[in-house]
């Protein structure tokens, strides 16, 4: 985490910054740290943390936004919780070739994370025969790579990292 | 209700077509399986067109401006690989009703270059800061389950590849007809691990066509050629908890074959050829547990068997399947079908499946969810 986003930046109210109602707010309230993905959360002081959601009816945990719970079609029974930003990794491929202007190889993982939830992300390891199925890692929060909306507003992203190893 | 029966089916040489529309792949087709039909434009009674990219356009209406504006209902349907599958169960289901005698089914593809993907969402470009979202990792990364769990190995999803090309070279309509031995499959370029670029479908340009009749007008016609549709099955990927992060190809292709088989009253061991979407090599692998050909954990096994060849117990993909005869999106799900009916007539050359008399087609569609389309034929 950057240390600019971990600075006490008002919460931008509402995500229609455009609306009349909400171009009052202030120059550096429009700076403020922004999830740049569907299982990351940004809270005013800049702390991110994972949401996902657990359905009470059937249990089923997802990561998306849904109208009704997508496992058994219940609605209003999403109940949203915190995965700790830990979990195993549960599959992966190494990327040799991608999108022009993607940085490779990179190494593209399916990790359960705490709670039911998975959840693809790039593991950042320098030694790819270390992987292993069902290795512990550990989620970390970035500035995914630098990445701004139109406003200029930074996201936050996140990566994998080995457990254990050194950030 | 009475069966249906497919009485016109071909296809163009999949490749790359620069300097035509969609619509004029789509019509070569077309023109093609009725003149296999001996039929005209004027005896179709509604078009049925599948096509992922092209859809918008109205596919079916363009390709009836460039062989006969007859004035029949045209349905364009887009579901990413699913498509021409989807054109073809729809077409089946209008005769069905009995509102129509005759319908023609396309479906044609200008693909566009490079890899496909990509995302529609908010937020910063996801590929490579939160994995991939290419086509081939999600293949791959479904296949690295396949391997962490039997243990199979590069050179067995290699294989599959070394299959597929061979029995492309006896298919004059592949878009590529070489041989690639098993080193030089594995010495190409690696995309995402383990699958290499000889072990990914080629992104071509393609059209394929079957003209679907009913019971009463295959006998006005002669039932000689007339293949019977035992089973036409389109299902869409239930809730798996680890999708869509993980990919899961599996649960909605057994889905999909489970309800064909039913449909037919048939099971895997009636097949006597399998035409399936090996997009990448490891999905043939993942697809002979899916529709039953082996039990879990044996596809490995089945791949080394060398039963899946052809001259072997159960001939799969001897087309050359989407590794060697390209994956024009939506012309795909239409062609495989045509592959089965040519073995089914006798009619498939050299690379004839001896003896044919019934094959399965499979397609999967995926776009973060998915699709699947299993047709079962039975030379009539
Ligand atoms: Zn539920």
């Amino acid at each position: 985490m950057q240390a600019q986003q971990r600075g006490a930046v008002r919460e931008a109210k509402g995500r229609d910054l455009g609306t009349a109602s909400n171009t009052i707010a202030g120059p550096e309230a429009d700076l403020a740290p922004k999830s740049g993905h569907k299982v990351v959360r940004v809270g005013p002081d800049g702390e991110a943390w994972l949401e996902a959601s657990r359905c009470s009816n059937c249990g089923a945990v997802m990561a998306e936004r849904t109208r009704a719970c997508r496992s058994c079609g219940a609605r209003n029974t999403l109940v949203p919780f915190r995965p700790k930003a830990i979990g195993t990794l549960y599959s992966w491929t190494v990327v040799y070739r991608s999108f022009p202007g993607i940085k490779v190889p990179f190494v593209s993982a399916v990790v359960d994370v705490d709670g039911g939830l998975a959840l693809k992300g790039t593991l950042r390891i320098d030694d790819h025969d270390s992987l292993k199925f069902g290795m512990p890692v550990r989620i970390e929060f970035d500035d995914a790579g630098g990445a701004k909306d139109k406003d200029g507003r930074p996201y936050v992203g996140f990566h994998f990292v080995a457990e254990g190893a050194s950030a | 209700m009475s069966d249906t029966f497919i009485v016109g089916a071909d296809m163009i040489k999949f490749g790359r077509y620069p300097d035509s529309s969609p619509f004029e792949l789509a019509a070569d087709a077309a023109l093609l399986a009725l003149d296999d039909a001996s039929l005209t434009i004027q005896d179709v009674q509604a078009v049925f067109a599948g096509s992922t990219f092209n859809s918008a356009s109205m596919v079916a209406q363009r390709m009836l401006q460039l062989i006969g504006q007859t004035g029949a209902p045209c349905f364009n349907v887009s579901n990413a690989c699913a498509a021409g599958a989807t054109a073809v169960r729809q077409a089946i289901l209008a005769v069905k009703s009995g509102e129509y005698d005759v319908v023609l089914a396309v479906g044609a593809e200008k693909n566009p270059r490079g890899l496909m993907g990509g995302a529609l969402t908010d937020g910063p470009p996801p590929e490579g800061l939160f994995g991939s979202v290419a086509p081939p990792s999600f293949f791959a990364e479904a296949g690295m389950i396949h391997v962490n769990r039997y243990g199979t190995t590069i050179e067995q999803i290699a294989q599959v590849a070394v299959k597929n090309h061979h029995h492309s070279t006896m298919n004059p309509k592949a878009a590529y007809q070489i041989e690639t031995p098993l080193e030089e499959v594995l010495a190409s370029e690696m995309i995402a691990w383990p699958l290499t670029k000889l072990m990914c479908s080629p992104n071509v340009d393609g059209a394929a066509a079957v003209i679907i009749v009913s019971e009463k007008k295959a006998r006005e016609m002669g039932m000689g050629r007339a293949v019977r549709i035992r089973g036409s099955a389109l299902v869409s990927d239930p809730f798996e908890p680890r999708t869509p992060d993980m990919f899961d190809p599996n649960t909605v292709a057994r889905l999909g074959a489970a309800k064909a088989y039913e449909q037919a009253g048939l099971g895997p061991e009636d097949l006597d050829m399998v035409e399936l979407h090996d997009c990448f090599a490891v999905a043939e692998l993942l697809h002979y547990e899916n529709l039953g050909l082996c039990a879990d954990g044996e596809a490995a096994r089945l791949i080394d068997s060398g039963e899946t060849a052809l001259g072997g117990r159960l001939p799969v993909n001897v087309s050359g399947g989407l590794l060697a005869k390209g994956h024009p999106i939506g012309a795909t799900g239409v062609a495989n079908i045509v592959e089965i009916v040519y073995h089914l007539r006798g009619e498939a050359g050299a690379r004839q499946v001896e003896g044919a008399r019934i094959g399965l087609a499979h397609v999967l569609g995926f776009a973060s969810v998915a699709a699947c389309g299993v047709h079962i034929l039975e030379k009539a």
